[in-house]
């Protein structure tokens, strides 16, 4: 399929533009090669056969304790295996440099792997939440609340890539250091991920305040995405920019 | 109006850690001249042409494009820039023209123009192999998506980082025709190379860089009336001292 004739985003400022034609292709390397969506799928139904055998017999009132870490540890690992192979493409074809010199937008190219990882760990949550309810009775409320949880899972899932994408960023520029993303990864996704069990749990739990929760899950979205998108560049080409001995 | 041409780097010193990699580099490029950059690996080349591209930013000096000093590189510097790197840096899983196409959309969404593909495809020569995946190119047809990929800008700078490296006799001829004619359009062109023949064949002034300085310069113009075997015992005689 040739891209030339099929521009739908003429109509764009550069950015969104710019940013819409790397999901494309991102998406398009991932059609001919269906690495991470297969990786990702197969680990999430291993996670939840796994999880279902060790605790489905467990009482129903536990269960809302146990699948809201369940959900985010799915999410952390799903996450850090798509942001190292989104990154690893780049890095393996040194394509990421011929992108910085082109007159593409930094931000663009944050923008376009965030929503890509985004995409990802959103099919996998499609097949992980459903399978949850099933397997956890006690945990129906994913199911009888829908838009609330669909809201909490977007949430939840942006945050991740909000950071995610920043760091592996930041390890894929240097040689040999993406094999650090998953220790620098897991910690400083943390925060955002223990936010989002809170929230999951009060949703389970039919706690009054989950939407309070999500409110401030949104606010802190937000504030890791604006982070995100301002340390993007700094991090990515920063790296020449060191102190003179 | 020029975007990025004249291209002067001044005084430029950069370390990685507390090694010095370049050691107060002046460096010149004009429209419609090839500046050939000589020097052995680790001599300082890449990262030069990395502070030329915008890849880095020097810790001393100034680099100024078109006459004003450019602490970074914008859009339009950008889109006034072709670049060929020492790795073709494609996309394996592609072809040829998405690999082209890709680029060029990009351009357009920067409001950049670029040349029709199919022009750049016919002048490199890879028509036939246009809608082959580019993980089934060898390493000089790869040279040449690449080349074509920085034609597509029709770049007033043309930056090469070993360029020849791998083309057969045909290739080799083929690139330095078109780095002629994209002389005579009017493109500086930085060409970073250890093969002297090379540099002696096609450059206007060959640099020779050695522990991050450049220590010897020739120009073709220095030899006026000269024939060209004066600039290329120049050149050999740069090399070998």
């Amino acid at each position: 399929m040739s891209l030339v004739g099929r521009d739908k985003t003429s109509s764009m400022g550069p950015l969104p533009r710019q940013a819409w034609l790397l999901v494309l292709h991102d998406l398009r390397q991932e059609l001919r090669e269906r690495e991470i969506v297969s990786t990702t799928v197969f680990f999430t139904l291993v996670v939840l056969v796994m999880f279902g055998l060790s605790f489905a017999s467990l009482g129903t009132a536990l269960h809302p304790l146990i699948a809201p870490g369940l959900l985010w540890l799915c999410v952390m690992f799903v996450g850090s295996m798509t942001l190292t192979r989104i990154f690893d493409r780049e890095r393996e074809a040194d394509t990421l440099r011929a992108l910085l010199v082109a007159p593409v937008e930094r931000l663009a190219i944050y923008l376009a792997k965030a929503t890509v990882t985004l995409l990802v760990l959103l099919a996998c949550m499609a097949l992980l939440v459903p399978g949850l309810v099933v397997l956890f009775p006690g945990a129906s409320a994913l199911a009888t609340n829908p838009s609330t949880t669909i809201a909490l899972v977007v949430l939840g899932c942006l945050g991740y890539v909000a950071v995610g994408t920043l760091f592996a960023a930041g390890l894929a520029t240097g040689s040999g250091k993406h094999v650090l993303l998953a220790v620098v990864l897991y910690p400083v996704t943390s925060p955002v991920l223990l936010f989002a069990l809170v929230a999951t749990r009060a949703l389970l739990e039919h706690h009054p305040r989950v939407m309070t929760y999500l409110g401030q899950m949104a606010a802190v979205d937000v504030l890791l995405l604006v982070l995100g998108a301002w340390l993007f560049e700094p991090v990515l080409v920063g790296v020449g920019r060191a102190r003179v001995p | 109006m020029n975007a990025v041409l004249p291209l002067e780097l001044r005084r430029v010193t950069h370390w990685f850690g507390s090694h010095r990699v370049l050691r107060d580099v002046d460096l010149h490029v004009e429209s419609g001249e090839i500046v050939a950059l000589m020097g052995a690996n680790g001599a300082g080349k890449t990262t030069l042409i990395n502070v030329v591209l915008g890849l880095i930013s020097p810790q001393r000096g100034e680099r100024c494009l078109a006459g004003a000093p450019a602490g970074e590189l914008s859009r339009v510097h950008r889109a006034a820039i072709g670049w060929v790197a020492h790795s073709p840096q494609l996309y394996p899983r592609l072809d040829a023209r998405e690999n082209l196409e890709l680029f060029v959309r990009l351009r357009a969404a920067a409001g950049a123009r670029s040349a029709p593909i199919d022009e750049v495809l016919v002048r490199m020569g890879l028509t036939h192999e246009h809608d082959q995946p580019v993980a089934t190119f060898s390493r000089g047809m790869l040279q040449r998506l690449a080349l074509a990929r920085a034609l597509c800008s029709v770049p007033e700078l043309l930056v090469l980082d070993e360029p020849f490296t791998a083309l057969d006799r045909e290739g080799r001829q083929q690139l330095s025709r078109i780095l002629n004619d994209e002389r005579t359009r009017g493109a500086g062109i930085l060409l970073a190379t250890h093969d002297a023949e090379v540099a002696s064949m096609l450059a206007d002034r060959v640099l020779r860089l050695h522990g991050g300085s450049i220590v010897a310069q020739v120009s073709r113009s220095e030899l006026t009336g000269t024939h060209d075997e004066g600039f290329r015992a120049r050149v050999m005689e740069l090399w070998t001292n």
